[in-house]
């Protein structure tokens, strides 16, 4: 390997594990001790490149995180929307509660919060039966299949025990939630935001709420949803 | 309150899975990117900030993440990119960062003067020599990596690293007064 060469390499790649560079070394002591004062020198480089690290900073980057992922859920409102996804949170939390777990909780209720509607479209259908069962809490039945049902679990929405269902879309979920209209605060029949839109009805004395992305799909969703579900006062 | 346990666990086990794997990487590499993220910002803070932004892209990207070897590059990539975000957002809010120098940031607790003379130089350098070298010397990238990451072709990256080394060398023997000019 020529002087040129050698020296070239090295100055581009000083820890270079080339075998020609690593053989002139052996081979040349002039070679070798440019070698050698290259290394020194690259150390220096390494020691000046170095960057006191905050101490924290790794925690502090765990918490941006949760606190993030927190933030957006909460900004999806108003209440009934951020129970979409909040839904989960009561099941996780109930099921921690009973689960002694070495993992952060709240690491897990959050994370699970934001990324609820994703992870539910993995579950379900669920039948006719288990839906019906649950709409019993509220005099209430299904007498024909909505959509598949992919999950149907209880939530507080605002203090009131609600039933909750997710349902496939064909555009994306749809959310329909059952609570009693007494002690229920005013809903208005529609909402909508820059993601979702809502409809909110009276079968008897039992609020019906749905929400979805798309409104055209929301609007038939809905009636389908004022004919199949039937209440007793 | 019902619960449908099967699903909770599912769930639970899936974000769990996802929540270990960010941590590791947090732990892993925040210390690299942050060195990194000084270098290329020049201002500790913003470098900070740049950071936080970076890990909570990859925390919402994660999933892309396949092969634990390119972690590192990837994570790079990411604060390349909100680096250059930065400029887009502050387009008319702009500290002239090239005066803040690194070494006055630096705590020189024992630092040996040497030391800081070499830390000069290497600011003095011109972006094009800085970067690769940066790379190279304190992420351990090899010279593919790097021509990746700067979108240039290897060559150009090894001739870059060889004449950075050059210029540092003849700054440390004439004195890290002498300004460096970028000659290729």
């Amino acid at each position: 390997m020529d002087e040129l060469t050698f020296r070239r390499t090295l100055y581009a790649d000083p820890r270079t594990r080339q075998t020609d560079v690593l053989n002139a070394i052996q081979d040349d002591t002039h070679k070798r001790r440019f070698w050698e004062e290259l290394q020194a020198f690259e150390n220096e480089i390494e020691a000046a490149l170095d960057i006191d690290v905050p101490d924290n900073l790794s925690q502090k980057l765990l918490l941006k995180q949760s606190i993030k992922i927190e933030t957006e859920a909460r900004a999806k409102q108003p209440w009934y929307w951020a129970m979409a996804a909040t839904i989960a949170l009561a099941a996780v939390l109930s099921f921690a509660l009973i689960t002694p777990t070495t993992s952060s909780l709240t690491f897990d209720a959050i994370t699970h919060v934001a990324h609820a509607s994703t992870e539910v479209s993995k579950y379900g259908p669920l039948d006719m039966q288990t839906v019906n069962a649950k709409l019993a809490n509220y005099n209430g039945t299904m007498s024909d299949d909505l959509g598949e049902i992919l999950s149907a679990n209880f939530c507080y929405l605002d203090h009131i025990k609600s039933l909750h269902l997710i349902i496939k879309g064909e555009t994306g979920l749809l959310s329909l939630f059952v609570l009693p209209e007494e002690g229920t605060a005013p809903v208005e029949n529609s909402f909508s935001n820059h993601e979702y839109n809502g409809l909110s009805f009276l079968l008897e004395s039992t609020r019906v709420i749905v929400v979805g992305e798309d409104e055209s799909e929301l609007q038939s969703f809905s009636q389908r949803a004022r004919e199949y579900l039937s209440f007793s006062a | 309150m019902t619960r449908n346990i099967p699903d909770t666990d599912a769930v639970l086990s899936d974000m769990k899975t996802k929540q270990l794997k960010y941590e590791a990487l947090v732990k892993a590499y925040h210390a690299d990117v942050f060195r990194y993220a000084v270098w290329l910002i020049k201002d500790r803070a913003i470098a900070e900030d740049v950071v936080q932004e970076t890990f909570l892209r990859a925390w919402k990207s994660l999933d892309s993440l396949q092969d634990d070897a390119a972690a590192k590059a990837w994570l790079i990539t990411i604060l390349r990119r909100e680096n250059a975000r930065r400029f887009e957002r502050k387009a008319f809010d702009l500290v002239d960062i090239d005066d803040v120098s690194i070494a006055d940031q630096k705590q020189e607790q024992g630092t040996v003067a040497e030391r800081r003379d070499l830390r000069v130089a290497i600011e003095k350098l011109s972006e094009e020599y800085r970067e690769p070298l940066v790379l190279q010397v304190m992420m351990g990238f090899s010279g593919d990596e790097i021509a990746q990451q700067l979108g240039l072709n290897k060559n150009t990256v090894m001739t870059r690293l060889f004449r950075a080394r050059s210029q540092l060398k003849d700054l440390m023997t004439t004195g890290v007064s002498t300004e460096v000019k970028a000659s290729g």
